[in-house]
């Protein structure tokens, strides 16, 4: 009976709401426009409705956002990878550049030294400290000899010591156990330059040169040349410029001199093999 | 309380179909999560429940998504409810097979009613396809029996803590 009496008034409900939209809708559609009824609703529900797509906005905004955000820290990664690729690539083109300087001075020099000479590569730099030496990539197999003259494209370098098969040690002028006749090129005044270095010093210092007499003219600023006198490099090869004159106590005069050649930077020398001529080299030398 | 929680199924429905509309515009038509509450509540409710739920949640799709007409959802909606209301108190439906059937066929009903209804009172309306309203249905089913399953299983698990406290 309850059950029936619920049917009922179930039905009548849904007649009552039927007919209700559809008076509702048939009075709107009458009207051609938005009831006053619609307007109301519309402007309660609208606030909420904003806040809803705000907050939706909000959130696909915050995570574009991040997306984006990601993608750029991936992107600067990659940036940052390419750049030290190109950096290496960068730093590597200029030190083949700068080799390509350097082997085109020892090829213009080896064009015009009347003496046969061969290209060599510095494989080690320093020996002990109280040895100035360096170390060549080429050895009697190449040509070089015991006692041959090395020199740069911008002075004499020193002389080979040791010879193997194809390496060879080179006693730099700088040593102090090293020796070179030389002439100041100006006034042909000739003495012996020895290096300073056989105490414990890293310092690359300036070359005495001995036995210069007291009146001797010698001034700041001559260049001092190999003499020839010493049988052991060819005369004319420039080794250094004057940079004190002193007068001495004794017979002789104190004289410093820096050599020209870049004992710091040496990466690639001329060793000479063949004999020493006598005393003559050309201009183009000097 | 079964009140309350029809109000807060609305909630959510309106919160999603809004999330549709700003993340799918285009195919924010495809789900209706209003139908699926007014489905489960005269699954579970009958007829009265089942009419009074749609008529709400007919009501709110309407202010919120409507024309300028009000009422066409409502009305469409009430009718679902009383439907499915009527429907689960003649057969069983309460395996998920049967539920998806009628939320098939709610949804396609429901589809149909209102265009019916806009035609009647030469209102504009939404253009639908048999395809659409199918692949409509389709998803509707799913989802909702997807949502009922969840939201019956959770029903479960809670009365049996509350069973063994």
């Amino acid at each position: 009976m309850a059950s029936v009496i619920e049917t009922r008034k179930s039905r009548l409900l849904l007649l009552g709401l039927v007919l209700a939209h559809l008076v509702a809708i048939s009075k709107q559609v009458e009207r051609g426009g938005q009831s006053l009824l619609g307007q109301g609703l519309f402007a309660l529900v609208t606030p909420l409705q904003a806040v809803i797509t705000g907050t939706i906005r909000g959130v696909s905004g915050g995570w574009a956002g991040y997306v984006d955000l990601r993608r750029v820290y991936e992107q600067n990664r990659s940036l940052q990878e390419r750049v030290r690729v190109l950096e290496s690539h960068l730093q590597a083109r200029q030190e083949q550049a700068q080799e390509a300087e350097r082997l085109r001075e020892m090829l213009q020099l080896k064009k015009e030294l009347p003496l046969g000479v061969l290209a060599a590569e510095v494989i080690v730099r320093e020996g002990a400290p109280w040895a100035r030496t360096i170390t060549l990539d080429k050895g009697s197999a190449d040509g070089v000899r015991l006692n041959a003259p090395v020199i740069s494209a911008t002075g004499v370098v020193g002389r080979v010591i040791a010879v193997g098969p194809h390496a060879s040690r080179v006693q730099l002028i700088l040593d102090g156990q090293a020796g070179v006749g030389v002439r100041i090129e100006r006034s042909r005044v000739t003495g012996i330059l020895v290096g300073q270095t056989g105490m414990l010093t890293a310092v690359i210092g300036d070359l005495v040169m001995k036995y210069v007499p007291s009146l001797a003219d010698v001034v700041v600023g001559d260049v001092a040349v190999t003499s020839g006198l010493d049988h052991l490099y060819p005369a004319g090869l420039v080794v250094g410029r004057v940079r004190s004159a002193a007068r001495g106590n004794g017979l002789f005069r104190e004289i410093l001199v820096t050599p020209s050649a870049q004992f710091n930077t040496l990466e690639e020398v001329l060793v000479v093999r063949t004999p020493i001529p006598d005393d003559t080299m050309t201009q183009g030398v000097r | 309380m079964r009140v309350f929680w029809t109000a807060v199924a609305l909630l959510a429905a309106l919160l999603l179909q809004t999330a549709l509309t700003q993340i799918a515009p285009g195919h924010a038509r495809i789900l209706d999560p209003f139908l699926i509450v007014l489905v489960y509540c005269g699954l579970t409710g009958g007829e009265m429940y089942g009419m009074l739920a749609g008529a709400a949640a007919g009501w709110i799709q309407d202010i919120h998504f409507g024309g300028s007409v009000l009422g066409l959802s409502g009305l469409t909606k009430i009718l679902i409810g009383f439907s499915v209301g009527i429907s689960s108190t003649r057969f069983h439906l309460v395996e998920a097979a049967a539920r998806a059937l009628v939320l098939f066929v709610a949804t396609a009903a429901d589809a149909l009613i209102y265009t019916q209804l806009a035609a009647v009172f030469d209102v504009a309306a939404y253009e639908i396809t048999p395809v659409g309203i199918l692949v409509r249905a389709l998803v509707n089913a799913v989802v909702g029996v997807a949502a009922y399953e969840i939201l019956e299983r959770r029903g479960r698990l809670g009365m049996g803590v509350r069973r063994r406290a």
